[in-house]
């Protein structure tokens, strides 16, 4: 059976115009997807069961046993830490918010390790920004700073920018100018027509020098900044100031190097000073395909857009404090659930190393670097293959993951659920 | 009076414990002072061995010495408005947080957000202190907005960001972006630093080591001579962040 219109749930890009054919409840092909969605779709080992460390082996378990653990775990600890969230629908995410106020503890989600800086910034400054059909309607100056979207976003650019004409933008490939910022050459900048190579480090200083440019105040500029010269510093700011419609994005080269937050914040104020000239916009190019969506359930809940700590009964949110990387850094955290995530693979050493020592209940449906450093492990059915839910791309627009068959799995909601509803009874007995 | 809090051993002794109760005036009478560890109310006598000496008729006649693993004990001296607090080691997080009167001494290291929001007072921390060392609370536009910090070690990143008021002394080194989105204030480093003053809209800031990767947005405006530690230094004279609206001073020692 062909089914058409297909969410692929890999990266914040959500394309929903995948081809899938489905067999015996097996994805059989993959069409218009990009090879990331054709793995994500093609190669789906999961676990079949519920398993327990068991010595220096694995024992199969009960998912009964299983949420029962999981329970435990949670009511017997002081300062349990609720992690990942970004790869799971939104109805899953609300319960998990739920779970951790009542259970006193700090949820996080992975945002910590990509766009939290980007959302301090917002928080700072706002966030000039449009949905994505805004840019590949209008957009004749794109901007894709510290980000790779030819290997990241692999349709990024086919869908919405470079190579996607628009209502107002005929033929992208030769009307839309296209601007690569990066520490070294990548497949993207090959493919632009200006590219800034900034010094490691030196994205913040370039940021100021345009910002200074913009703002008329260019004289002072010296030759070379952060390894860019001067007269490609005003070329840029002149193609920028020309544009009829603007759209700056940004990855992770900027959110996690130094300077962090005070970088997003940089580029924020220079596309609200390129305001003043023209329509400029900027939007943060968000990895997990729920990431944003994890950001949002939080905010509407909490207030806060994630690393919230319960343990006070309320609300507090302070990153550099609450964050699942620092909380796990101090081994503050005497118990963790990871949902929807692979913190193994992505954080520090030490880090995982904390995980370890500590009981760790991973729900994932696959086997994955968090597996090795777990107690537990909950088997769950994969969201837009064999389970539905909300999304919301990167540019903030909710999107319905569907169900390509029904599974032998529970989804994330029904395990949450049920560890909820165990938790609930017994803090009331 | 003078009140000793020594810590007693606990069985997870890594998380943490928040107490923004050991404020001098919570002592003057025989509140029921609790204070949390994880998730857990506790009360103070479940974490710390208190002896109290003397008496008390004003919460600026009460001193708190703090000691054993004091480390991760945060938010100590939160609104505090007078008195004395002494910790012998280090200190946790937000040590300081809001305080508008009173003296804190920190014979230790202080971790982040020391002097949070600080209105007055004043606190010396004698090692050294993490991040956000007299800086703001997350999004929110003014940071220490009076009273005096000093730290005789380094600080970390982001010192003295959104400083607003008031003095912030480092006789070390400090991290990436002192005095970030300064707008009023006194920011003194006595060593090092990396780009500082990043987008400063007001205030001035001394540095008598090197700035490294110094911004390329602050325009030279002279030299000035100014007396650091019974010397007569002479300083390069800096106005900016002219990418903002470039009202700032940044002095650099020149010779």
């Amino acid at each position: 059976m062909k089914i058409e219109d297909v969410v692929c749930t890999f990266c914040g890009c959500l394309c929903d115009d995948l081809v899938v054919e489905v067999e015996n409840n097996r994805v059989c092909s993959v069409e218009n997807g990009c090879t990331l969605a054709n793995e994500k779709f093609m190669r789906d080992h999961r676990l079949k069961n519920p398993i327990r460390r068991d010595g220096n082996g694995w024992k199969a378990v009960s998912y009964d046993e299983a949420i029962r653990e999981t329970a435990e775990i949670l009511l017997d600890a002081d300062r349990p830490l609720l992690y990942g969230w970004s790869g799971t629908h939104g109805e899953a995410q609300s319960v998990g918010v739920h779970l951790a106020e009542l259970i006193g503890g700090v949820i996080d989600n992975t945002s910590t390790v990509c766009h939290g800086p980007s959302i301090m910034a917002i928080q700072e400054v706002g966030h000039p920004g449009c949905t994505l059909g805004q840019v590949k309607n209008r957009a004749d100056v794109i901007v894709y700073w510290g980000a790779n979207p030819i290997d990241a976003h692999p349709r990024h650019m086919s869908r919405y920018t470079t190579y996607a004409d628009g209502f107002f933008i005929e033929n992208a490939f030769r009307d839309r100018k296209v601007i690569v910022a990066d520490v070294r050459q990548t497949e993207s900048s090959a493919i632009a027509d200006e590219f800034l190579k900034i010094d490691r480090g030196g994205d913040y200083a370039a940021l100021s020098a345009l910002r200074a440019i913009v703002r008329g105040k260019g004289d002072l500029i010296p030759s070379r900044v952060a390894g860019v010269t001067r007269e490609q510093l005003f070329r840029v700011a002149e193609i920028c100031m020309k544009a009829k419609f603007g759209a700056i994005f940004f990855g992770l080269g900027l959110t996690m190097s130094p300077g962090k937050y005070k970088n997003i914040r940089n580029a924020i104020e220079l596309t609200q000073e390129l305001n003043r000239h023209t329509k400029f916009t900027i939007s943060p190019m968000r990895g997990h395909w729920n990431v944003y969506g994890s950001n949002e359930v939080f905010t509407w809940i909490t207030g806060y857009p994630y690393a919230i700590d319960f343990a006070r009964g309320i609300a507090f949110y302070n990153p550099g404090e609450t964050t699942s990387v620092d909380i796990l850094m101090r081994g503050e955290c005497d118990a963790c659930l990871v949902v929807a995530s692979d913190p193994g693979a992505h954080f520090p050493r030490a880090c995982a190393e904390h995980l370890a020592r500590i009981p760790t209940v991973q729900i994932d449906p696959h086997v994955n670097a968090t597996t090795h450093l777990a107690t537990l492990q909950i088997p769950v059915a994969v969201t837009g293959i064999d389970a539905e839910g909300t999304a919301y791309r990167m540019d903030g627009v909710p999107i319905r993951a569907r169900k390509l068959f029904t599974g032998s799995y529970p989804n994330d909601q029904e395990i949450l659920e049920k560890i909820f509803a165990r938790v609930k009874e017994a803090k009331r007995s | 009076m003078r009140v000793t809090l020594k810590t007693r051993a606990r069985a997870k002794p890594r998380i943490p414990i928040e107490a923004e109760t050991i404020i001098p005036q919570n002592f003057l009478q025989k509140n029921d002072v609790r204070v949390y560890e994880g998730n857990k109310e506790r009360k103070l006598e479940d974490i710390f061995f208190i002896t109290i000496e003397g008496p008390a008729v004003s919460p600026d006649q009460v001193e708190i010495v703090l000691t054993g693993d004091t480390g991760v004990i945060k938010r100590v001296g939160e609104y505090m408005n007078a008195g004395r607090i002494i910790v012998e080691g280090d200190i946790g997080m937000h040590c300081g947080n809001f305080m508008s009167a009173g003296e804190i001494i920190i014979r230790g290291n202080a971790d982040s957000w020391l002097g949070r929001e600080m209105r007055g007072g004043l606190i010396r921390c004698e090692g050294n202190a993490a991040h956000y060392c007299g800086a703001g609370y997350r999004g929110e536009k003014r940071g220490m907005r009076g009273g005096t910090l000093e730290v005789l070690g380094n600080a970390g990143d982001f010192t003295a960001e959104y400083l607003c008021s008031g003095e912030v002394h480092i006789h070390g080194n400090c991290g990436d972006l002192p005095g970030v989105e300064m707008r009023g204030g006194v920011l003194t480093i006595g060593g090092d630093c990396t780009r500082p003053c990043g987008n400063m809209t007001g205030g001035t800031c001394r540095i008598f080591g090197a700035a490294h990767q110094f911004l390329p947005t602050f325009r030279r405006n002279g030299t000035e001579d100014v007396e650091y530690n019974g010397k007569r230094c002479r300083m390069a004279a800096f106005r900016g962040d002219v990418a903002n609206r470039g009202k700032g001073t940044v002095l650099v020692r020149e010779d």
